[in-house]
């Protein structure tokens, strides 16, 4: 079956209300990536399998995405930098994902 | 146009080129995400966690994508993906995009070639160089 592949639309984005937000919420965001980055080797190592979420540069645990983006949300409400990420279970060489086959309509 | 990534220690302790952005969640919020460059995937993709996050209207139930770990159930939502350029600008990426389901199908969402081909692609190990140029 052919994979069928929808067209790409690129625009800039020109709306100065937009474009602010968007900054505060990166400036939140790359703190808390700082703060995952130097915090990486420990969070790996003790939560193999679990979903994490970074928040006001605090970490937050569960078993599910769901979870964790609650518990992360009642604790830093306003921060909209916030991120999740899953921890592998294992630790595996990794070749990611490509389509193979999309079923019709 | 020039739209930097990082390179980024991953948990098995190797280090990938990794993209910063933006998803648009159904409520019309942005969600932020890394995303792995991955020159060698079709498509975009992206992981469980972030789609409970954008809690996304499905256009398509029984998409699978397949890959050396075997076939997997996937939903194809349609949204936005924004990344950040060179001059602080921000640069949206409209289109239909595949979502897996399962937590452990994917540890971070991909960035594949339905975006990657509008880019020349830089992937720079030996000058620490993760970039889009368009």
């Amino acid at each position: 079956m052919a994979v069928k592949q929808h067209p790409m639309v690129m625009e800039e984005v020109t709306d100065p209300v937009a474009l602010t937000e968007a900054h505060t919420q990166d400036e939140r965001f790359e703190r808390n990536w700082a703060w995952f980055e130097a915090h990486a080797a420990e969070i790996y190592a003790a939560h193999r399998g679990k979903c994490i979420c970074v928040a006001g540069e605090e970490l937050f645990v569960a078993d599910t995405p769901g979870e964790v983006l609650t518990m992360a949300v009642a604790a830093h409400p306003d921060d909209n930098g916030r991120f999740t990420r899953i921890i592998p279970r294992d630790r595996l060489a990794r070749i990611y994902a490509d389509q193979r086959r999309m079923a019709s309509m | 146009m020039l739209i930097s990534g990082v390179w980024h220690l991953c948990d098995d302790g190797l280090v990938r080129p990794v993209m910063h952005a933006e998803i648009l969640a159904s409520d019309g919020s942005w969600i932020k995400t890394p995303f792995l460059l991955d020159t060698g995937a079709d498509r975009t993709v992206l992981s469980a966690d972030i789609l409970q996050a954008l809690r996304p209207q499905p256009l398509r139930t029984q998409t699978q994508l397949g890959g050396v770990g075997g076939v997997i159930a996937a939903i194809i939502i349609e949204t936005q993906i924004r990344l950040t350029r060179e001059n602080n600008g921000k640069v949206l990426l409209r289109g239909q995009y595949v979502g897996v389901t399962e937590v452990e199908a994917l540890d971070m969402s991909v960035l594949g070639r339905d975006v990657t081909n509008l880019f020349a692609v830089i992937v720079d190990w030996p000058q620490h160089i993760v970039s889009l140029l368009g």
